[in-house]
């Protein structure tokens, strides 16, 4: 089986085959030697290759993970061949959406757009307030405000919608 | 000296009070919101007492709830901590009146450093420097470009009644003044009732150095030294130091002086910390912090000095009962802020259950912190979870040190900004000791620099495969243990061995 690996945005591809009850590990399609013990199930991983020795941890869903060696954070994707062909064709579909969403949970301090303003890349569109601190939320690119999915004063998640913006119409 | 004291805050800076309130045979009480009954500040005390609520307001800003907490359980004291009431004067006037010593300096103290307006005519008049700037807030944006002409480009936005880098901004430029004005003013209201804002000059290659004072009922008093706070982002520190680069001796006691002269203004006592900008040799006063600060235990790896026994002390109307003299200097330290964020993703706040904990050990590493597994990091409180403090005898050695524990360190669950403090140490401007409070600005702490990916690709694929694989197999199945690659099976002791004879690899446990 074949893994695509996303870290920090940079693409790396890790074959596992299974032979003969043995499994081979190719990482860029170079054969490495490596053993691979999980501690405790709770993300402790001890891993050693190359000849050095790492002490992991994991966290995170099937696909989405964060990994930490020795202080240094890694954002992991992984999808194995079957999962990346599915999702090849969603992500296509999600290029051309134009949802801004809330990176972090917060309050929704103020609205500052409303539908059908026209909007500047960098402009202000609402002010998120979280952990106390007041956050812009600018518009990403030129456009026009299609839907404002949020209220002054109502509390959101990671990953909610907040404004929908549209390509502006040619004048 | 009292059997009985309140701690009226949660977190680590509530299990830093009962650790030396243990050690000197004082029970504490303390008091929890709902979202805190299984924190470790509940579990530590000798009496916890539910205030119910999970916001702030609700429960650990509720003067009322905590004075009946105190008065129900007989404690003699309130230790405020740091945030929440430490810096309410009207709370601290209400504990005395209650017939309770307040753990802190007097409410009239409290008040005239608490207002930057008053505090700054106060000084003014006791010959403390002070940086250009207002001496009344303006409470509308047309007021604000006004003096700022003045006053001069570039300035800075601060909240009149203010704290911990809330409604600070600051304008490079007239053109930004308005909307900076708008969020620096909105964020003062929200968070302190008060969206008046006032303006000062911003200095050039500024340095923030404050000094640790300590001062009894008898008119005792000493400094303790001073701490660097100039990695700061946003104006939230993110890594302090004690002593400092740009102070020697005669500069320490210079300014040990000046900011014992200030709190003598306002007629201080017990702990408080005195902020200046250091700029080219000269120093100005910012402000007073009028409690316990977060960064002090630098103050107390480099003095021996444990600062909570100190303010105990004075607060039971004990002498200090030791001169300026007497307190030494011995080495460096430092202390790293980790808070729940994500610096790859410009320190967004990062909420979660904290899955994995694996904390530092050895030589001159202490860590104050409320973690632990299972915990549920929300967006109710703070987002500091921990401190790290390092001590060596000089600083190329502390920061070596640091590096060690910050590596070792793993909080698992939520993001924190333990990588970037990494790269910052690491930093050679910053072991040179040439930086000042914008030294962050100029540094891309989103970009990752871990180097490690062949490792994490392959550690990713081999759990991903094994998830797919305890899934397909069943209940049981997940207990499998791990597999070995082929150059190394048959001569050791694996879980997993190929027996190259038979051709048919089989677990052998």
């Amino acid at each position: 089986m074949k893994y695509h690996v996303e870290i920090d945005g940079r693409e790396h591809e890790v074959e596992v085959r299974e032979r003969l009850g043995e499994l081979e590990v190719f990482v860029e399609g170079e054969r490495v030697d490596l053993t691979y013990e999980e501690v405790d199930r709770m993300g402790q991983v001890a891993l050693r290759m190359d000849g050095r020795s790492f002490g992991l941890s994991i966290e995170g869903g099937a696909n989405d993970c964060n990994v930490t060696i020795a202080g240094h954070h890694y954002a992991v994707r992984v999808e194995d061949e079957r999962e990346r062909a599915a999702h090849a064709a969603e992500r296509e579909a999600a290029r051309h959406g134009g949802v801004v969403k809330s990176v972090m949970p917060g309050v929704v301090a103020e609205l500052l757009v409303a539908p059908g303003d026209r909007v500047t890349g960098g402009q202000p569109m609402l002010i998120l307030e979280a952990m106390k601190m007041q956050n812009e939320i600018a518009a990403p690119q030129d456009g026009v405000v299609g839907a404002v999915h949020v209220a002054a004063g109502q509390a959101v998640g990671a990953g909610a919608n907040l404004v929908t913006l549209e390509a502006p119409e040619e004048a | 000296m009292f059997d009985r004291i309140l701690v009226a805050n949660r977190g680590e800076i509530a299990l830093r009070v009962i650790r030396t309130a243990r050690e000197m045979g004082i029970e504490c009480v303390t008091v929890f919101s709902d979202v805190d009954a299984t924190a470790l500040h509940t579990r530590m005390a000798h009496v916890a007492v539910p205030l119910g609520g999970s916001l702030p307001s609700e429960s650990y800003l509720d003067m009322d709830k905590v004075l009946a907490a105190a008065r129900d359980t007989g404690a003699q004291a309130i230790h405020p901590g740091y945030g929440f009431l430490s810096e309410n004067a009207e709370f601290a006037r209400r504990v005395e009146e209650a017939g309770l010593a307040w753990i802190g300096p007097p409410a009239s103290a409290i008040e005239s450093m608490g207002d930057k307006i008053v505090s700054r005519r106060v000084m003014t008049a006791a010959g403390v420097p002070c940086v250009p700037g207002l001496t009344d807030p303006v409470e509308s944006a047309e007021d604000a470009r006004a003096a700022a002409a003045d006053i001069g480009y570039p300035v800075m936005l601060k909240a009149a009644a203010g704290g911990g880098g809330k409604g600070i901004r600051i304008v490079r430029e007239p053109g930004a003044l308005a909307g900076a004005f708008r969020t620096a003013s909105g964020e003062a209201e929200a968070a302190f009732g008060d969206g008046r804002v006032y303006l000062e000059r911003y200095l050039d290659q500024p340095r923030h150095i404050e000094i640790q004072v300590m001062l009894d009922a008898h008119g005792g008093g000493v400094h303790f030294g001073e701490r660097e706070c100039s990695i700061q982002r946003r104006h939230q520190k993110l890594i302090e130091e004690c002593p400092s680069v740009v102070v020697d001796e005669a500069l320490r006691a210079e300014m040990g002086a000046t900011a014992l002269r200030a709190a003598r203004a306002v007629d201080y006592r017990n702990a408080g910390t005195v902020e200046f900008l250091w700029s080219g040799g000269e120093y100005f006063f910012l402000e007073m912090n009028t409690r316990l600060q977060v960064e002090h235990p630098v103050t107390e790896m480099v003095t021996g000095v444990d600062l909570v026994r100190e303010q105990l002390r004075v607060a039971a109307g004990e002498p200090l009962g030791y001169g300026q003299e007497d307190v030494q200097f011995r080495g460096w330290a430092f202390e790293v802020r980790l808070n729940a964020e994500d610096p790859s993703a410009g320190f967004v706040p990062s909420t979660g259950t904290i899955e994995n904990l694996r904390m530092p050990g050895g030589p001159w590493v202490r860590i104050d912190s409320a973690l632990f597994r299972g915990m549920e990091v929300g967006l109710n409180y703070d987002p500091m979870l921990a401190k790290l403090i390092v001590w060596g005898p000089d600083r190329e050695q502390a920061i070596a040190r640091m590096v060690r524990a910050l590596q070792e360190l793993n909080v698992g669950g939520v993001r924190t900004g333990a990588p970037a403090a990494i790269r910052v140490l690491e930093d050679e401007r910053f072991r040179r000791g040439e930086f000042d409070t914008h030294f962050l600005e100029g540094f891309d702490l989103t970009r990752p620099v871990g180097d490690e990916d062949r490792v994490v690709a392959a550690a990713v694929a081999l759990r991903r495969r094994n998830l797919a694989r305890r899934l397909a197999m069943g209940p049981g199945a997940g207990d499998r243990r791990d597999w070995v690659s082929a150059h190394r099976g048959a001569a050791t002791d694996y879980p997993v061995r190929q027996s190259p004879e038979s051709g048919a690899g089989a677990p052998q446990r």
